[in-house]
């Protein structure tokens, strides 16, 4: 037999309210409800089903609470109690000075079978007025309707069909309806977005909090957080893509610095709160909802705020790498895949943590099938050019059941398989014709830069520059060595060969990469200015291994100085970032190129033009 | 560099101001014939280059710089290819702050 309270317990309780300790107790067994953390110690309810009274666990057992061995709705055997008097009200409390745990939580509420299904509302109401009237059990009004309507849902679930049940008894508010000054709501929502469980640490002690993004049917969002124990109940409990009835939460203001969804309001939701799975809502609410970037269009979205989904067949899954995170020195996985879409462009996706390992696994399995993946929630940087990073909050689904990963697939049988396809980030440089326009937005010149220290400070700041090259340093490091797949500096490895952290393999050869300063120019001044390998090449007109073999060439035609000093003195238009570094506690400005084009005089004098007119009109 | 008698920048329009001054302009060249060569100004008046031209192969686009002799035509003294892509509205820009505001930077 399942356990369970002991029939009339608070009774004997009541009736024995200084117990000798000596003496046996017969068998008492209660349920814990309304668990709660009150000053100091822990409070609930003890109740037999029938009856209940508040009880407290004195300081030396909340342990067992904290530990998870006294649960809210769990049964325990008292084995030694006081029951004492509140003098101005007429109320008695339980005082457990020892107990041991009988059962953790139990689904619902014990109540005793005395009524009958058949019978209304009415006749319930009318069984909790009768029990607030027994010794130490005070109902507030708030308290009363919700638990009416947890008390009818109980029984009527023991007769009636889940679906109809569902709908009927309970009243769903829309999301958009809430309000932190009405607490009396239930919500029904899909769990768009889930995020990991984090551990943190401030001024008030330690703790873990993790959040959900919750979606109900008319597409309102809202996010939810749970701190320590409520995180740890409903962690597990809250599974993507599934529905929940929510109520007992409470809602504030929202931070608009942390806020990821479009509401006012965010949710709190603490141990009392009720989370409760709907099943058989597959069609209720629409899955989560994307909105998809082509990947030739994520220029401007690089090193933005702002997130982004994107859809495309997997080209490439890169084995696991184990990167060390700076800020704690832990070691976090990472997986970097290849995604086309039918814009014929291909950009690398970084899958961090959870996402690198189990899906990462998937993709690499399946990775002979070309899967269609959907990502949500991505961050763009500019790494390499353009790198999309999974967050936390992301999503991949695998191959969704969604129409453009239909129209992907289709795509792909028919044309996508066999065409060759560009990266992005090398389209980013703009040599082409529509890329070239950017080379005249935010266009500055050089004195701008450097006059101005503080470019840069808190994120990288852009320009176009046109510069002449006036100084190549031929003694300088020009290259580093590179492996073959990541491109990744590699060190000398095991015997021979060069050993690549990234990738865990050794290899035979490695590349040599560009990475440079060059001195440029301008009307207003001169700066310096960091190359790495694709605009070096375009700027010296050939690859870093060949430049290489020059140098190391013997003869009078130093092929090597020739390269450089043709480079020199050549106009180009540049596309930087301005950063700023800290280097033995200066700050220095950090100008890195991130995209070279010849300069068109054409639009170059219509640009100048241009200026003119400006100048002339002010 | 030889400053001593500087060349004007001018279109058709502009011809006229300067006749028997030394002028520059660039002509997109239509066909020699027996006067010289027919070209069109970069504000497309119909110009004629007096002159032996160069012994090279005229490209679209040529520079001519010379004496004007009428409105409508120069006396060529140096000929340079300026290829066959040329943007005639920057050239003409060009000319019309040579000659306004600017006129002070140029003659």
């Amino acid at each position: 037999m399942a356990p369970t309270v002991t029939p009339d317990a608070i009774s004997t309780i009541l009736s024995n309210p200084s117990p000798d300790s000596s003496s046996d107790l017969p068998q008492i067994v209660v349920q814990v409800l309304d668990l709660k953390l009150t000053g100091n110690r822990y409070m609930f309810n003890a109740s037999d089903g029938k009856m209940s009274v508040r009880a407290i666990l004195p300081s030396n057992l909340s342990s067992e609470v904290i530990s998870g061995n006294i649960q809210n709705k769990g049964l325990i055997r008292i084995m030694d109690y006081a029951l004492n008097e509140i003098p101005t009200k007429s109320e008695k409390y339980l005082i457990v000075t020892k107990c041991e745990v009988v059962s953790p939580a139990l689904e619902m509420e014990i109540k005793a079978e005395v009524k009958s299904e058949a019978e209304g509302a009415e006749s319930k109401q009318q069984q909790y007025e009768n029990k607030s009237e027994g010794p130490g059990f005070v109902f507030k009004t708030k308290q009363d309707m919700v638990a009416k309507s947890a008390a009818q849902i109980v029984h009527e679930q023991r007769n009636m069909a889940p679906a109809a049940r569902m709908a009927m008894t309970r009243r769903v508010h829309p999301l958009v309806s809430l309000n932190p000054y009405q607490g009396n709501w239930t919500i029904k929502v899909r769990v768009t977005s889930k995020g990991n469980m984090r551990t943190y640490k401030n001024a008030r002690g330690e703790g873990c909090v993790f959040n959900v993004e919750l979606t109900d049917e008319d597409g309102t969002q809202i996010q939810a957080t749970m701190f320590n124990d409520a995180a740890k109940k409903f962690y597990e409990r809250f599974q993507l893509g599934k529905v929940y009835y929510i109520s007992k939460g409470t809602l504030r203001v929202a931070n608009k610095q942390f806020k990821t969804v479009q509401n006012d309001y965010e949710m709190n939701l603490n141990e009392n709160s009720e989370v409760e799975e709907a099943s058989n809502e597959a069609a209720f609410i629409p899955e989560t909802k994307f909105n998809f970037v082509h990947i030739d269009e994520l220029g401007p979205y690089v090193n933005g705020t702002e997130l982004v989904d994107i859809i495309g067949v997997v080209q490439n899954v890169s084995p696991t790498m184990s990167i060390r995170r700076k800020s704690n020195n832990e070691m976090v996985p990472k997986r970097d895949i290849t995604v086309a879409d039918d814009t014929k462009k291909t950009v690398v996706v970084s899958l961090w943590n959870e996402l690198a390992t189990a899906v990462g696994q998937e993709l690499l399995d399946n990775a002979d099938n070309y899967p269609i993946v959907a990502i949500k929630s991505l961050k763009v940087g500019d790494f390499q050019g353009i790198s999309l990073s999974t967050l936390g909050r992301s999503t991949v689904l695998i191959n969704p059941d969604v129409p453009e990963a239909k129209k992907l697939r289709s795509w792909y049988e028919s044309e996508g398989k066999g065409t060759s396809m560009v990266s992005i980030a090398s389209g980013l440089s703009p040599i082409a014709k529509g890329g070239s326009r950017s080379m005249y937005s935010d266009r500055v010149s050089l004195l701008h830069i450097t006059s101005n220290p503080s470019l840069g400070e808190e994120k990288p700041a852009w320009f176009s520059i046109r510069a002449f090259i006036s100084l190549i340093k031929p003694d300088q490091t020009m290259w580093y060595r590179a492996c073959k797949t990541c491109n990744k500096k590699v060190t000398d490895g095991m015997g021979s060969g060069y050993w690549c952290e990234g990738c865990q393999k050794n290899d035979e050869e490695c590349s040599l990469r560009y990475i440079m300063v060059v001195r440029v120019c301008d009307e207003s001044g001169e700066a310096w200015i960091s190359l790495f390998n694709n605009e070096a090449e375009m700027i010296i007109g050939c690859s870093a291994d060949e430049l290489d073999k020059y140098k190391s060439q013997e003869g009078e035609e130093n092929l090597f100085q020739l390269k450089l000093k043709e480079a020199t003195w050549a106009p180009h238009l540049f596309r930087v970032s301005v950063t700023q570094n800290e280097y033995n506690n200066e700050k220095r400005q950090r100008i890195t190129v991130r995209g070279v084009a010849p300069v068109d005089f054409a639009a170059e004098s219509k640009f100048l033009l241009e200026e003119i007119s400006k100048k002339v009109s002010q | 560099m030889d400053t001593s008698n500087p060349a004007v920048f001018v279109n058709g329009g502009l011809l006229r101001m300067y006749v028997g001054r030394r002028v520059r302009a660039v002509i997109q060249a239509i066909q020699p014939d027996a006067a010289g060569v027919a070209g069109k100004s970069t504000d497309d008046h119909q110009l004629v280059v007096k002159g032996s031209p160069p012994p090279f192969r005229l490209t679209n686009f040529v520079e001519v710089i010379g004496i004007a002799d009428t409105d409508r035509s120069i006396r060529a003294e140096m000929w340079t290819n300026f290829g066959d892509t040329f943007d005639t509205q920057n050239y003409n820009q060009l000319c019309q702050l040579a000659n306004g505001e600017f006129k002070h930077l140029f003659v």
